[in-house]
């Protein structure tokens, strides 16, 4: 079943086209990847899925019906933008919010206490979200996107500025709700977590998809001529004729080979001059597909 | 429906449960009548302990004059008698104004039968009250003179110039019925300037208050979660019930408090004879009605400029909008009082920014016709709908720009988005 759809979606502002002619398509229990560079239009195309701004053309679909807002209370969304009243404690503040999504008071109740234990923050349930980090405050945004059990989530950038600890924390309740068959979309520039995360991408660069589809089938397109090098000893090889492009960070490094470079060619060169302790042919990592596709074009 | 009576509940939790609240429950009456006190105390001594010299070729004119200016008691002063020997006598009292060892001299020139001429010279060009009085003195004294000189005797004269006081009654028509009431119009017009004070401070104060909390929202970035669970109309009205709410409930308060304190024993003995106010259920009904619809026509148009605004100092920039028609309100208290029923004061009862207060300035001479109620009323809600109209098209747009002060041009493309 798709969750969300969006069919040559454009919208403009002023003299600027945020989004132009984006199609894409999100299935129920898929983790989906909205990517770009700064500007590219990912918090537009985000806002309009949210009814938050309109299209100038095109369709969006929420649970394949013609976008409505009485959908939205299918929907989580942790806006890019955060933002929680100060003066409030945080457990009203969570009841409200699931309130305003139709759960009663009680049960929006319970299953704040229960979110607030499995993310480690029952204790601060009682003070107003004034007292508290800019982290516990995000913890808090994020149990108030998922409190009213919503079938799709949409985050604009989620993992903007977790610590590493809480980060791994989303990521596996991510994935955990994700399991349950929810559909999960969100923007980010991390491409590792993306990588980890998501089944499907869309890479929007100046506003049109420039890239997407299923993160395997994407990076099958691309060649498998990127080789890991880890060495001890003289860096010379390099070099070498084979190699495009190379990065040496002490010991290790990341090599993409000219169109027809021998790898094996490579290796014999490598093993001459230093120690080898791993030579890896790997296919290109999603941040490199994305320099690759964006590099020059971006705005930002 | 759900999300508008859940968001003016968390604005009427969070407003009531501040600080500001409790502080302008108490202080705002206490503030008013401090100020009033002040007023009254200052405003008792004005005009008194002055040290002037009546100066006049006519002596019996000049003791006239001292006798009338001596014989009210409550104002106190002290009142020398010369006759002029030429300019030496005027250039001597001008050094003694300079000196300050008199306050001023009334020079009167008295010539036969015409009627004398005379001039104040004193050190204080703005002192109004000591030349009021003595123009009041100078005319008792000649009608005294003048009596004198027909042969009246001394007691008669006095309760001739003494004058007479004049007690007032309304005729109040009620239905059918016609009743005629003694009322006390001093007590009239501060009942009226007080409620009519309250209302345009609750009004602004209130109407302020939606527009700070839309800027709040708008620097703590908690708009565009909250528009992705309730629609900017939704959100836009739940602020307006919420905030709303809390001047009921705070004017509540103190109808409540007025009661019981009008109430007491010690008020009552305070507020009998010519002190005493009365309260009509139709002001106990019309002041909170006026409040409300004051008070939204004024957050409405706040609630549409906030939004177009970064910081609460921008919108300190738009104060003298909320400012100007009190301030039009209060300038036309005279004309108001003393016709409530001109054209000027009509008007100004029928234009909606300043009906509520110039309403209640009104009834405080006189209830005007009902229909005048009606179409106060009318007019006010239309122009509250055509604002809303207005400003809820500015915020729709305006709570998801941050960064820069919305231009003029910026604005009104704003209007045509939505």
């Amino acid at each position: 079943m798709a969750v969300v759809e969006l069919e040559g979606v454009t919208k403009a502002y002023e003299d600027k086209i945020a989004v132009n002619h984006l199609s894409l398509k999100i299935e129920a229990g898929q983790m989906f990847g909205l990517l770009g560079p700064n500007g590219a239009g990912k918090t537009s195309s985000i806002r309009m899925m949210m009814g938050i701004t309109l299209p100038d053309s095109g369709r969006i679909e929420l649970f394949e019906k013609p976008f409505e807002r009485e959908s939205l209370d299918r929907v989580g969304y942790l806006p890019e933008e955060r933002g929680l009243y100060k003066k409030m404690k945080v457990l009203e503040q969570l009841v409200f919010f699931a309130q305003l999504h139709g759960v009663e008071a009680g049960e929006a109740n319970k299953r704040a206490v229960n979110w607030a234990r499995r993310l480690e923050i029952a204790d601060v349930l009682d003070k107003k979200t004034e007292e508290l980090s800019k982290g516990m405050q995000q913890k808090i945004q994020f149990i108030g996107t998922i409190l009213h059990d919503p079938k799709l989530i949409v985050m604009d950038e989620p993992f903007s500025g977790l610590d590493p600890v809480n980060a791994v924390l989303l990521e596996r309740t991510l994935v955990e709700l994700k399991d349950q068959g929810r559909a999960v979309l969100f923007s980010t520039h991390r491409m590792d977590q993306v990588e980890k995360l998501c089944d499907s991408i869309c890479l929007i660069n100046r506003g049109e998809a420039v890239l997407s589809g299923r993160v395997r089938e994407i990076k099958k397109r691309y060649e498998r001529n990127h080789v890991i090098v880890e060495f001890e000893g003289d860096a010379g090889f390099l070099k070498s004729e084979e190699i495009a492009e190379a990065r040496n960070f002490s010991g290790h490094a990341e090599i993409r080979l000219k169109p027809h470079g021998d790898a094996q060619k490579l290796l014999h060169e490598a093993s001459s001059m230093a120690t080898i302790y791993r030579f890896e042919l790997v296919e290109p990592s999603l941040e490199e597909i994305f320099i690759q596709t964006v590099g020059g074009k971006a705005d930002a | 429906m759900r999300n508008i009576l859940l968001i003016a509940r968390r604005e009427y939790k969070e407003q009531i449960k501040g600080r500001a609240f409790r502080l302008s429950t108490i202080g705002l009456p206490v503030l008013f009548a401090a100020v009033l006190g002040i007023a009254y105390l200052s405003s008792r001594g004005l005009g008194a302990n002055k040290h002037v010299v009546i100066v006049s070729a006519d002596r019996g004119l000049a003791e006239a004059v001292r006798q009338q200016l001596l014989s009210d008691k409550g104002k106190r002063a002290a009142v020398d008698v010369a006759v002029p020997s030429g300019e030496e006598t005027r250039a001597q009292l001008i050094s003694r104004v300079a000196g300050k060892a008199i306050d001023g001299y009334l020079w009167i020139d008295a010539d036969g039968g015409a009627l004398p001429k005379a001039s104040y010279t004193g050190l204080a060009a703005g002192d109004f009250m000591t030349t009021t009085r003595l123009k009041e003195a100078l005319d008792d004294g000649i009608v005294a003179e003048h009596l004198t000189a027909t042969g009246m005797d001394q007691s008669n004269v006095d309760s001739v110039v003494k004058g007479i006081d004049i007690d007032t009654y309304q005729v109040k028509r009620t239905g059918a019925k016609i009743s005629v009431v003694k009322v006390n119009a001093q007590a009239s017009f501060w009942k009226g300037y007080v409620m009519a004070f309250l209302l345009s401070m609750t009004t602004m104060i209130y109407g302020m208050n939606v527009a700070r909390s839309i800027i709040q929202e708008k620097t703590s970035r908690i708009f565009e979660v909250m528009l992705a669970t309730a629609k900017p109309s939704d959100m836009l009205a739940g602020k307006l019930i919420g905030v709303g709410a809390v001047g009921l409930t705070q004017i509540a308060i103190w109808l409540v408090a007025g009661v019981a304190i009008i109430g007491s024993p010690m008020a009552a003995a305070m507020l009998s004879g010519q002190y005493s106010i009365h309260f009509s259920w139709a002001e106990g009904v019309l002041f909170p009605v006026y409040f409300l619809l004051g008070y939204l026509l004024y957050s409405s148009l706040f609630a549409g400029l906030a939004a177009t605004c970064e910081t609460e100092q921008e919108l300190q920039m738009y104060m003298p909008l909320a400012a100007a028609p009190t301030w039009l309100s209060f300038a036309m208290i005279w004309p108001i009082i003393n016709d409530s029923n001109s054209v000027w004061s009509v008007s100004a009862s029928l234009f909606p920014p300043t009906a509520p207060i110039v309403m209640f300035l009104r009834m405080a001479s006189e209830v005007p016709p009902v229909w005048q109620f009606f179409a106060s009323i009318g007019l006010l809600v239309v122009s509250i709908w055509g604002t809303l109209e207005i400003s809820s098209r500015l915020y729709r747009v305006g709570i998801l720009m941050y960064g820069k002060r919305a231009t003029l041009p910026e604005l009104l493309r704003w209007l045509r988005y939505s």
